[in-house]
């Protein structure tokens, strides 16, 4: 069976020690993994120490801890929204979210002046981030102008294979699957890795952005140390299957699993250049989509409309409207499959109470928090990771 | 632990948790209006009420369950919430 394991305990040993234990017994169990076994559900869990109730005050007791917590939570104050900037882009994936549902179909509204009385309205409502994604945003470089200008904290989502101008100080989130050859087969484009490291090396505001698949997990270590040679940073992505999607490119159990101890196997070896942590991993290929392990927050699945993103958040199209019925981080996704980073950004991250049970899993939260700034916010330097194990999200295993 | 039993030393006792941990100037808490919206007049949002929630918790050995917060946007029917959970054990 893979991933089971029997351990057995030293007295004396930390919880810190125990779970180290266990974490090298997990992973040398899963070297072995076969299709066969994927099946097999593991009967260990590496849950923390609940044994007694334990007070905030206790768990910010520490200097370290209590520095990382003042830390992020100045950054509490951001409110983010995202928007469509064009229906055009320069390539065409497999399983691309943009081209999914009606989106696609909006008008594109171009005028600069009419994106900058957007982003003034937004600015009057609240929002204080904001997310420019599909299709391509590096063809609107105009745009990005006068949202930047506006709006100075944010993100663009790109492709990687058209420069954004210096003067757009937001995070770029450069999209990696896989290797050279996986992207021409996946994405229709030659040398995509080698024109994106062209583009952004040595670029601070870029952050590259490793989606797993389940046919490109033995391909990333080769493009992180590619990366590392460049000085990009990278952080990860899981596929999250579009509502219908029926291709290869869906996770399954076995995939998942994969992907984690791979994760986890280059944040050990990559610590200056892999921007995660282990809670990250744990989130993100969980058997449990994010919406079954953390309740999702944003409008699309949550009515609430009093606080938090089901009150603040929207998801403009092309066309500058917004749909509640549809807005999320990255509509079209199917709920019950959704492991993306930007939705774990906020839906992990807003479940701050229930993760404050016990030193391992407050500090885990932290290093998810942690790692979610530095991937998004221009300027955060993320800090090394609290918990070095991983731990399961509140209420569940480890799997 | 000493615990007030009266609602209104208890909507002072909030008020000042609140002044403190959200930063909050020019406001004490014999003048916080308990009836001010959190969210629409003094900006906080889901994370610095989750933030207070773990503090009083501390003080107050009541848990506020994070399904709750939609109701809880002024300091009155936070007091309530607690007032009410601690009469009741």
């Amino acid at each position: 069976m893979c991933c089971t394991a029997d351990v057995s305990y030293d007295d004396r040993m930390g919880s810190a020690e125990r779970k180290a234990i266990e974490l090298q017994v997990i992973n040398k169990a899963c070297q072995g993994v076969t299709v066969e076994s994927s099946n097999s559900e593991p009967a260990l869990e590496m849950g923390s120490d609940t044994g007694r109730e334990w007070k905030f005050s206790e768990l910010i007791a520490d200097p370290g801890v209590r520095d990382r917590w003042e830390k992020v939570r100045r950054y509490f104050f951001l409110r983010e929204s995202t928007y469509d900037m064009t229906h055009r882009c320069n390539i065409r994936c497999d399983g691309c979210y943009y081209y999914e549902g009606d989106k696609q179909h909006a008008e594109e509204v171009g005028d600069p002046e009419a994106w900058r009385a957007l982003m003034q309205a937004e600015k009057a409502r609240g929002i204080t981030y904001v997310v420019l994604a599909g299709a391509e945003p590096s063809l609107v470089p105009e745009l990005l102008h006068v949202c930047h200008a506006e709006m100075p904290l944010g993100a663009i989502a790109t492709n990687g294979l058209r420069k954004i101008p210096a003067g757009v100080g937001y995070k770029i989130h450069i999209s990696v699957w896989g290797n050279d050859q996986s992207s021409l087969r996946v994405r229709n484009a030659k040398n995509m890795l080698a024109r994106q490291i062209e583009n952004y090396s040595g670029d601070p505001r870029a952050v590259f952005v490793y989606t797993f698949t389940p046919q490109n997990i033995g391909e990333v270590e080769q493009v992180t140390q590619l990366l590392e040679q460049h000085g990009c940073r990278i952080t990860f992505n899981i596929f999250s299957a579009p509502v219908g999607y029926t291709g290869e490119l869906r996770h399954t159990p076995l995939s998942l699993r994969q992907t984690r101890r791979a994760m986890l196997t280059l944040l050990e070896r990559y610590p200056d250049t892999v921007l995660f942590s282990p809670y990250s991993a744990v989130a993100h290929t969980h058997h449990l989509g994010l919406h079954d392990l953390y309740g999702c927050s944003y409008p699309r699945r949550n009515p609430s409309t009093d606080i938090g993103l089901g009150r603040s958040f929207r998801q403009y199209r092309t066309d500058l409207h917004w749909d509640r019925a549809a807005a999320c981080c990255v509509p079209d996704t199917d709920c019950a499959d959704c492991r993306h980073y930007a939705a774990g950004s906020a839906v992990v991250t807003a479940r701050l109470f229930r993760h404050a049970t016990d030193p391992d899993t407050f500090n885990a939260w932290l290093d998810y928090v942690d790692t979610y700034l530095a991937v998004w916010v221009t300027g955060y330097a993320k800090g090394p990771n609290l918990c070095k194990v991983p731990v399961p999200p509140p209420g569940f295993d480890l799997f | 632990m000493a615990v007030e039993t009266d609602l209104d030393q208890m909507i002072l006792s909030i008020a000042q948790i609140m002044i403190d941990e959200l930063k909050l100037e020019d406001v004490t808490a014999e003048t916080f209006d308990p009836d001010i919206d959190l969210v629409d007049e003094v900006g906080i949002d889901s994370m610095d009420l989750a933030t207070i929630a773990l503090v009083l918790r501390d003080k107050y050995a009541v848990r506020i369950d994070e399904d709750d917060y939609p109701k809880l946007t002024t300091l009155r029917p936070i007091s309530d919430y607690i007032h009410r959970k601690l009469s009741a054990s």
